[in-house]
């Protein structure tokens, strides 16, 4: 803990920015895999929709709607652009960050869960909506297909959102503590 | 004046920084994230398998093959099959490629290749599997590609009933699953029957077959829907074999 605190500043910024570049690309590039046990239904986690959570539920709305922003840009890259991600993330970041969750829980794991689940949720119902606008014919179908992603694809991502939250709030956590001292 | 440089001191490098970094997404976007995908080819090399592993076939006839097949041959014969299938393709510039990695988010049903470019493979080349018809390539980086599947839903294929000849659409459903839907108002269609590409296909050469026709909705408005069990086993599929487009004669 104390330990970030002793290094320069520059150090801890350059480190600060380098792990959470890091994590992105991290969560990108672990998105096309299906290891066994990490997947129903042939869909994994949204690992960089957790990501985007994580971020976001101690930050303010602004920062939280940029990363959406630019992750959403980056899942764009490594799927489909038409319809857009970045969407989706973006209002996802604004309304975790605007939840602020810290007044009134202080717990985080199961917390931080439910929100990803309930995130998930959202970012399925906004991807319903941009399917919608794009002019696809049988609007019923897509609707059904979505809904039955959108709740596997909600337990996955709070079942795993632990892996990528806790590492990076304690290291977020320890780098506030050293900017504060 | 006084306001704004006040403004820019306090907010500049925050700014530059957002800026910077939604500029640096969006150019990966534009580019199809190429360098992301060649990165994840790279760094899964270690773990992809090679055509000498046994496949688990989800066709219950293709597993009753596959267990003769082990009880009485090796893995080695294993391979001759799949290079002979490249040679029944009869089509120059068959790339096989090996599926690395599956779609990176929940909207899109794709496969992601770990052959590019750089082995001839271009958007709009068919891609083929034991089985059936599988997809075609949408993007393409130096050594990567990625595959829109059939059970896609937006994937969208002129077909025909190998035995009548009643033509319609298919959509993808789910993973294994697509539904047709009928250009007659009483096709002649029933369970069972084998779906194929028509020559009527934009985007794909005739006869490739797709799947088996697992039921029939004849009372559906506007047009007869059937529900098709798509034949290439896209959940354990591990190799596929990449051809160029062809154009169907009109």
């Amino acid at each position: 803990m104390n330990s970030v605190s002793r290094w320069h500043p520059r150090t801890r910024q350059l480190v600060n920015w380098t792990v959470t570049i890091g994590s992105v690309l991290l969560c990108l590039l672990v998105s096309p895999t299906r290891f066994p046990g990490m997947e129903l239904l042939g869909i994994g986690p949204n690992w960089l929709l957790i990501w985007v959570v994580a971020w976001s539920v101690k930050r303010p709305a602004f920062q939280g709607a940029v990363a959406g922003l630019v992750v959403g840009l980056l899942q764009d890259a490594v799927t489909s652009p038409e319809p857009t991600h970045a969407l989706s993330l973006a209002v996802v970041g604004l309304v975790t960050a605007r939840i602020q969750k810290q007044r009134y829980i202080q717990e985080d794991f199961i917390s931080v869960a439910l929100i990803v689940f309930g995130m998930s949720v959202l970012a399925e119902t906004i991807a319903i909506v941009q399917f919608s606008f794009t002019g696809h014919q049988n609007l019923p179908d897509i609707w059904i297909y979505h809904q039955r992603i959108a709740l596997a694809s909600a337990i996955l991502s709070s079942l795993w959102a632990p892996v990528i939250y806790y590492p990076l709030n304690r290291w977020w956590q320890q780098i506030k503590a050293a900017e504060q001292s | 004046m006084f306001t704004v440089n006040r403004w820019w001191e306090r907010y500049g490098i925050q700014m530059s920084l957002v800026l910077l970094a939604v500029g640096g997404a969006w150019t990966l976007r534009q580019t199809q994230g190429a360098a992301l995908t060649e990165v994840y080819q790279v760094i899964s090399r270690p773990f992809q398998v090679g055509p000498v592993k046994p496949e688990r076939l989800g066709d219950a006839r293709t597993v009753e093959l596959q267990t003769r097949l082990q009880e009485v041959e090796s893995q080695n014969i294993k391979l001759k099959e799949l290079l002979g299938y490249v040679g029944q393709a009869k089509v120059k510039g068959a790339v096989v490629a090996p599926i690395i990695g599956r779609s990176a988010d929940q909207w899109w049903q794709q496969f992601t290749l770990g052959r590019g470019s750089a082995q001839g493979i271009k958007e709009g080349d068919i891609v083929n599997a034991p089985g059936g018809l599988v997809g075609r390539i949408v993007s393409v980086s130096n050594n990567t590609s990625r595959v829109l599947l059939v059970s896609d839903p937006s994937s969208q294929l002129g077909v025909t009933i190998s035995r009548s000849r009643n033509m319609g659409f298919l959509r993808g459903d789910s993973r294994s699953r697509a539904v047709v839907q009928f250009f007659d108002k009483v096709p002649d269609v029933k369970p069972g029957d084998v779906i194929a590409t028509s020559p009527y296909s934009q985007m794909f050469p005739a006869g490739l077959p797709v799947g088996r026709v697992e039921s029939v909705d004849m009372k559906k408005t506007p047009a007869p829907v059937a529900v098709i069990e798509l034949s290439a086993p896209m959940d354990y599929l591990e190799w596929v074999v990449v051809s160029p487009k062809t154009e169907n004669p009109k």
